[in-house]
C-alpha cells in the first residue's frame, strides 16, 4: 500500500476537525476582502512619481497590500497549529493517529498542512485576486520585486508557524500552547520591532534592525527601497544583494525551527 | 513463533527510570497480561513495542521487524490506547470508512466492525456524543478493521464499569476464538486479566517482577488461598490478621479468604481452629487453592513497597 492515501485521508481528517465550523477563517475572509475592496473603492493608484523607482513603488504597494492580511491570517495559524496541535495532543488523538501506516513525520506533515493551508491560501488568493483587481499595472510591470515582497512577506508567518509547532510540541496542551502562542507573537512583532527600532534611533547603530531583519526580511526590502530614496535620517542602508541576503537568511532560519520540531516530534516528544 | 520479543529494553524521561530492562516474549494464538500497579512503565512497554518511543536500549521484534516508526507494521497489529481518543467532530461511520481507505479495506468493512461492536445504533452519531463505553468500543472496531493479527491494548477497561468491562472482554476473547488474534493487554485491574489470559508478564518499577502462566506463577511463588467458611467472620478474620505469615485477609458474610505465601498454610491449618475457639467461630468448611491473579500482583505491588 502507498503512503499517498492515507496521507491524504489524515490530512483530510485534520481539515474537516480544524474547520468543522470555521466562522473565524470566514471573518477574516470578510474583513481581508472589505479591506481590500475599501482600498480599491478609495483608489489607491497605480502611479507614481518620478523619484520613486518602479521597484520601490510596487513594495511599497504590495507590502501596504499585504500587511494587514498577514496579520488577520495569522489569527486561525496560531489558533490552528497551538490549540489544534496542542489540544490533539493533550486529548491523546496524536496516539491514534501513530496508529496508521504513516511515518511520524507525514503524520507531522499531514496535521500541519491542515492547519497553514486554509489561511495561507486566503492570504495568496485575496491578495493576489486583490492586486489583479487594482493594480493589474504594477504587477505586470515588476512580478518579481512582487514575489520578492511575497517571499518576505511569508518568511515570518512561516517563522511563527515553526515556533507555534515547538510550543504545542512542548506543551502539549491545547490552551496554555495558544496562550504562549499569542505571546510569543506580541513579543515578536511588537516587542521585539520596537526595541530594534528604538536601539537603532536611540544609539544610532544597525546591528538590531540586522538582527530583526532575520525574522522580518520585509524590514531589509524595506529599507533598501526607503534607501533609494537617499533619505539622510536612515540608519541602515543595504543593497539590493543584502536584501536578498536577509530574505534566505530569513528562510533559513524557518527551516533550521521546523527542522528542530520535526527532529523533537519524531524523537524526544514524551506522548 | 513468537509475535514480539522485547529483549533487555530500558527508557527515561530524564531522571526518571521509567522501564529498566524489561523482557518479554508473545506467543502466536496467546492472550498475554501485563500487569502491575500504576506507574511502573506498562504504557512506556507497550509505546515501545508499537513503535511510538524509541527504547535507550534493548531490542523490540513484532512479527520480526524493529516497530519504532515503522508504518508496514502498523497494517498488521491493531492498537487500543489508554482512553482512546478519535477525532470528535466526525460520525462513526464516516470516521470508520475512513480509517477503512487508510489501511487499503473496501469501506463496507466499516459496517462489519460496527456490528461485531455492537455500535450498529450509533453509526451517525459525531463521535464527540458517544459514552466512555462506546468509545472503548469503537477503540476495538478501530484496531480490528484491518483484521490484524496482533492486538495490542493498552489499559483497555480503564474508567469502564464492570458491566462494560465483561462485554469487553467478552469481545477480545471472541475476536481470540474465532479470529485466533493474539493478544497483549496491559492493566491494572487485575480479576478482568485472570479472566482472559493465558499467561501474564508482572512488572514492578520498570522490571519483570515475575512471567509465566497463571499456574505456574502461583506454584513458583508457592501463593495459596485458603478460603474458610465460618458463622463468625468478622472475629476469625481480625485474629487471623494478626498472624505474622499471613499475607492478606478479605472477610465477607460467608467466611474469611487467607492469603498465604510459601508452606505456611500447614501453619495456617493449625491455627485456625485455635483461632476460632477463641473467637468463639464455629467452622464450617476450610479450603485451599493456588493464588488469583490478583494475589501475585498484591505481593508484586508489596516488593515495590519494599514490605
Amino acid at each position: 500500500m502507498g503512503k499517498g492515501r492515507p496521507f491524504l485521508e489524515v490530512f483530510t481528517c485534520a481539515l474537516s476537525e480544524d474547520y468543522w465550523f470555521p466562522i473565524l477563517e470566514l471573518l477574516v475572509l470578510l474583513c481581508a476582502l472589505w479591506t481590500f475592496f475599501t482600498a480599491g473603492i478609495a483608489g489607491v493608484s497605480g502611479s507614481y512619481s518620478d523619484f520613486i523607482t518602479v521597484e520601490a513603488f510596487t513594495h511599497n504597494l504590495v507590502y501596504s497590500f499585504t500587511w494587514p492580511l498577514i496579520i488577520m491570517v495569522g489569527i486561525p495559524i496560531v489558533k490552528n497549529i497551538a490549540y489544534g496541535l496542542g489540544s490533539d495532543l493533550e486529548k491523546g488523538i496524536i496516539h491514534t493517529l501513530f496508529s496508521y501506516p504513516l511515518k511520524k513525520g507525514y503524520i507531522l506533515t499531514a496535521r500541519l498542512l491542515s492547519a497553514l493551508v486554509i489561511p495561507l491560501l486566503l492570504f495568496l488568493g485575496i491578495s493576489i485576486l486583490g492586486l489583479f483587481l487594482f493594480l493589474p499595472d504594477v504587477i505586470r510591470a515588476d512580478p518579481g520585486t512582487v514575489a520578492l515582497t511575497y517571499a518576505a512577506q511569508l518568511s515570518p508567518v512561516l517563522l511563527t508557524a515553526g515556533l507555534l509547532l515547538l510550543l504545542a510540541l512542548r506543551l502539549r496542551r491545547g490552551v496554555p500552547a495558544l496562550l504562549s502562542g499569542l505571546t510569543l507573537c506580541f513579543v515578536l512583532f511588537v516587542i521585539l520591532d520596537s526595541i530594534a527600532d528604538s536601539v537603532a534611533w536611540g544609539i544610532g547603530s544597525d546591528w538590531s534592525l540586522k538582527i530583526y531583519a532575520v525574522i522580518t526580511p520585509n524590514l531589509a526590502l524595506q529599507e533598501y527601497y526607503v534607501g533609494t530614496l537617499g533619505l539622510s535620517s536612515q540608519t541602515w542602508v543595504p543593497s539590493f544583494s543584502e536584501a536578498l541576503l536577509y530574505v534566505s537568511a530569513g528562510y533559513l532560519l524557518v527551516a533550521v525551527v521546523f527542522i528542530i520540531a520535526y527532529v523533537y516530534f519524531k524523537r524526544s516528544l514524551r506522548i | 513463533m513468537s509475535l514480539i520479543l522485547v529483549d533487555d529494553i530500558a527508557k527515561s524521561y530524564g531522571k526518571v527510570v521509567a522501564v529498566d530492562g524489561l523482557s518479554l516474549r508473545v506467543e502466536e494464538g496467546s492472550i498475554m497480561g501485563l500487569i502491575g500497579p500504576k506507574d511502573v512503565g506498562k504504557t512506556t512497554t507497550i509505546k515501545i513495542i508499537v513503535g511510538v518511543l524509541k527504547p535507550d536500549r534493548g531490542s523490540v521484534r513484532v512479527f520480526n521487524e524493529e516497530p519504532w516508526d515503522n508504518p508496514a507494521l502498523k497494517s498488521r497489529i491493531g492498537i487500543i490506547h489508554e482512553r482512546a481518543r478519535f477525532p470528535s467532530h466526525h460520525k462513526v461511520l464516516d470516521y470508520l470508512q475512513r480509517v477503512c481507505r487508510i489501511f487499503g479495506k473496501p469501506e463496507s468493512r466499516a459496517r462489519e466492525v460496527l456490528a461485531l461492536t455492537k455500535l450498529e445504533d450509533v453509526y451517525d452519531r459525531t463521535i464527540k456524543t458517544l459514552s466512555a463505553v462506546m468509545l472503548q468500543k469503537l477503540a476495538i472496531a478501530h484496531a480490528w478493521i484491518n483484521q490484524p493479527g496482533l492486538i495490542i491494548a493498552d489499559e483497555p477497561t480503564s474508567n469502564l464499569d464492570p458491566e462494560a468491562r465483561s462485554d469487553l472482554l467478552d469481545l477480545i476473547l471472541k475476536l481470540h476464538h474465532d479470529e485466533n488474534v493474539t493478544f497483549l493487554i496491559s492493566s491494572d485491574i487485575v480479576p478482568e486479566l485472570d479472566r482472559v489470559c493465558d499467561s501474564v508478564v508482572i512488572i514492578n518499577q520498570g522490571k519483570v517482577w515475575a512471567s509465566g502462566g497463571l499456574t505456574e506463577l502461583s506454584e513458583r511463588f508457592m501463593a495459596r488461598t485458603t478460603r474458610i467458611s465460618t458463622d463468625n467472620p468478622e472475629a476469625l478474620g481480625g485474629l487471623i490478621r494478626k498472624l505474622e505469615y499471613v499475607s492478606r485477609v478479605e472477610v465477607n458474610s460467608r467466611g474469611v479468604s487467607v492469603g498465604v505465601i510459601g508452606e505456611e498454610d500447614r501453619k495456617l491449618y493449625e491455627d485456625v481452629p485455635k483461632l476460632a475457639r477463641e473467637a468463639k467461630a464455629k467452622i464450617v468448611g476450610i479450603q485451599s487453592g493456588t493464588a488469583s491473579l490478583e494475589e501475585l500482583f498484591r505481593l508484586a505491588v508489596r516488593s515495590r513497597q519494599g514490605e
